[in-house]
C-alpha cells in the first residue's frame, strides 16, 4: 500500500523566494489499485509522482510502502515517463535487460525474460534496433517492457502517452490495461486527459490548480475488463467523464 | 556520418590544391629563391625519402608519445574533474574558481616553469600539453554532464543502479556527444602545443627539427616536420572520427 501523507513542495525561485507548488497532499492507494491523478498543467501532479518515486525529496510530508518510509528510488516503484527516457546508447534488448542485470541475473536469463518482455508489447523483431529508430509508440513500449522487467510491484506513470498521437494513444491505454489485468500490479498514472483517467482507473484524483491540492476523489466502478469500443456507448463512462470535466472547468476555461 | 557527396569533396579539395599551386608558382616564376622557398615536390620528395629514415621515424615517435600521454592525461583529469563539478555542489565550488583563474592563462607561460620544475624531458613537453588541453576537455563534460535528461538518471536509479554507478554508466554516457567533442578540440590543441613546446626548447621531436633545420638554412627539411605534423593531425583525426562513430551508434548527435 502507498501511504501518501501530508506532502507538499515548496521550489525555491531564483530570487530566492519559495513558490509553493504542491500543496498539502493524503492520499492512500491499495495494493493492485489503479489510480490517476488529473490535474492542470503546473498544478505539481508529475511532482507528486516524482516524491513517491523516491526522486525528488517533498518539503514536508512522508510517503510510506507498507509502512516503510521512502528515502530514494528504488526497483520496488516503475516509472515511465512522458520522455520515455531510454538509454540512447542501448538497442531495444538492452534497454530492456539492462534492469535485469544490474539486479545481478545472470546474461542468459536476463536475455531470455528481456525478449519475453518485448513480445508482451508487441516488438518482435525490433530487438536490435537503437531507440532513435523507433517511433515514439514504440518507444514507449520499450520503456514499459523495461520498467516491467525489474518487476516493481508499482507502476508510475507520468503522463506516460502524453507526447503520442490521438491513434496511438488509445491503442496504448488498451495494451495497458491488458497488461495490467494480468499480474494487477498498483499503477499511479498521472494525465491531463479526463477520458484516459476515466478509462483505465479504478479511482480518479482530481487536483486543484497550482499549488495543487486534492479536489475531489471519484471512483470509478465500471466493469472490468473494459472494452474500448463497449464503454463508449455506456452511460456511466460518459456521466463520469462530464462530471470529471466539470470539476476540471476552471472559470478561465468557460468564458 | 553519411558519406559525403563527391563535389563536396571536391569543394574541399580545391583551396588546399590552390595553396600547393600557389606555392609552385612562386617556386618556377622565380618569385621566391629557391634556397628561400623550397618547391613543393622537393619537400614531399623529401617527406617520402624521410619516412625510410629511423631517425626521423624517431623524432616523429618522439612526438606522438608526447602527444598522446599528454592528450591522455588531460582527457582523464578533465572528464574526471567535469564530471565531479556537475555531480556535487561540493565539488562544483571547489572547481569552479580554479578553472575561471587558469583557463584564460596562456599555458605556455607555464613552460619554464615547468622545464625548471620537471626537467628538460619528455614530462615538461607533456605537462605543457595536458595543460593546455585540459580545459575544453573539462569544460565539454560539464555542459555535457549537467544537461543530461534527470529522467535517464532517474530510469536507472529505480532499476536499482547506484548513483555512483549511474555517475559512469548513465550521465557520462549519455553526455558523451559532448565529451568527445571536448576531447577532439583537445586533440587538435595537443598536435599544435607539443610542437610549439619541441620547438622553443628541445634536443629531439618534430619541432626541434623545424627548429634545427630553419637555424641551419636547410629550408627543405624545415617544411618536412610542417607537413608531417599536419599530416599526423589530418589521421588522429579521422581515426577519432572513426571512434566516435562508434561510440555514438544510436545517439540522434551522430548523424
Amino acid at each position: 500500500m502507498i501511504a501518501i501523507e501530508r506532502i507538499s513542495k515548496t521550489f525555491e525561485t531564483r530570487r530566492g523566494a519559495s513558490h509553493l507548488a504542491l500543496g498539502e497532499i493524503s492520499l492512500d492507494v491499495a495494493d493492485g489499485e489503479f489510480v490517476s491523478i488529473l490535474g492542470p498543467s503546473g498544478c505539481g501532479k508529475s511532482t507528486l509522482l516524482y516524491i513517491v518515486g523516491g526522486f525528488v525529496p517533498p518539503s514536508t510530508g512522508v510517503v510510506a510502502l507498507d509502512g516503510k518510509p521512502v528515502t530514494g528510488p528504488g526497483p520496488d516503484r516503475g516509472p515511465v515517463f512522458q520522455e520515455f527516457a531510454l538509454f540512447p546508447w542501448k538497442t531495444v534488448l538492452g534497454n530492456v535487460m539492462y534492469g535485469l542485470l544490474e539486479r545481478g541475473t545472470p546474461k542468459v536469463e536476463a536475455e531470455a525474460k528481456a525478449r519475453a518482455l518485448i513480445g508482451l508489447v508487441h516488438l518482435e523483431g525490433y530487438e536490435g534496433f537503437y531507440p532513435k529508430e523507433l517511433s515514439g509508440g514504440m518507444k514507449q513500449r520499450v520503456a514499459i517492457a523495461r520498467t516491467l522487467a525489474y518487476g516493481p510491484s508499482i507502476l508510475l506513470m507520468d503522463e506516460p502517452f502524453g507526447a503520442l498521437d490521438a491513434h496511438t494513444r488509445t491503442g496504448m491505454q488498451n495494451e495497458l490495461l491488458e497488461i495490467w489485468e494480468r499480474d494487477r500490479k498498483t499503477v499511479l498514472f498521472v494525465t491531463h486527459s479526463v477520458e484516459e483517467a476515466v478509462f483505465l482507473s479504478d479511482r480518479v484524483v482530481v487536483l486543484t490548480r497550482s499549488p495543487g491540492r486534492i479536489k475531489e476523489t471519484i471512483r470509478i466502478d465500471l466493469p472490468r475488463p473494459r472494452r474500448r469500443k463497449e464503454l463508449l456507448v455506456d452511460n456511466r463512462y460518459q456521466r463520469l467523464v462530464v462530471e470529471i470535466e466539470a470539476l476540471m472547468d476552471t472559470p478561465a476555461q468557460r468564458r | 556520418m553519411t558519406q559525403r557527396a563527391a563535389p563536396e569533396l571536391l569543394l574541399g579539395i580545391l583551396p588546399i590544391a590552390l595553396i600547393l599551386a600557389l606555392w609552385q608558382a612562386l617556386t618556377s616564376f622565380d618569385m621566391a629563391p629557391p634556397a628561400l622557398l623550397p618547391p613543393p615536390m622537393a619537400v614531399f620528395r623529401r617527406l617520402v625519402e624521410q619516412l625510410g629514415n629511423p631517425i626521423f621515424l624517431q623524432h616523429t615517435f618522439t612526438t606522438l608519445l608526447r602527444l598522446f600521454a599528454g592528450f591522455a592525461i588531460a582527457c582523464l583529469v578533465g572528464v574526471t574533474l567535469g564530471l565531479m563539478a556537475s555531480s556535487s555542489r561540493v565539488a562544483e565550488s571547489a572547481i569552479r574558481p580554479i578553472v575561471r583563474v587558469l583557463a584564460p592563462v596562456p599555458k605556455i607561460a607555464l613552460y619554464p616553469a615547468f622545464i625548471l620544475i620537471l626537467g628538460f624531458d619528455h614530462a615538461s613537453k607533456i605537462a605543457l600539453v595536458a595543460a593546455d588541453a585540459l580545459f575544453p576537455i573539462l569544460l565539454a563534460t560539464y555542459q555535457g554532464a549537467v544537461s543530461v535528461e534527470p529522467k535517464l538518471v532517474w530510469s536507472a536509479l529505480a532499476a536499482g543502479t547506484t548513483r555512483r554507478k549511474a555517475l559512469l554508466t548513465v550521465v557520462l554516457r549519455a553526455a558523451l556527444p559532448s565529451v568527445l567533442t571536448g576531447c577532439r578540440i583537445g586533440l587538435v590543441i595537443s598536435c599544435i602545443v607539443v610542437f610549439l613546446a619541441e620547438m622553443i626548447s628541445s634536443t629531439d621531436g618534430l619541432g626541434h627539427l623545424l627548429v634545427y633545420a630553419s637555424r641551419s638554412f636547410e629550408t627543405v627539411d624545415m617544411y618536412v616536420p610542417l607537413i608531417t605534423i599536419s599530416l599526423l593531425g589530418l589521421s588522429l583525426n579521422a581515426g577519432f572520427n572513426a571512434l566516435r562513430r562508434r561510440l555514438l551508434a544510436g545517439y540522434p548527435e551522430a548523424e
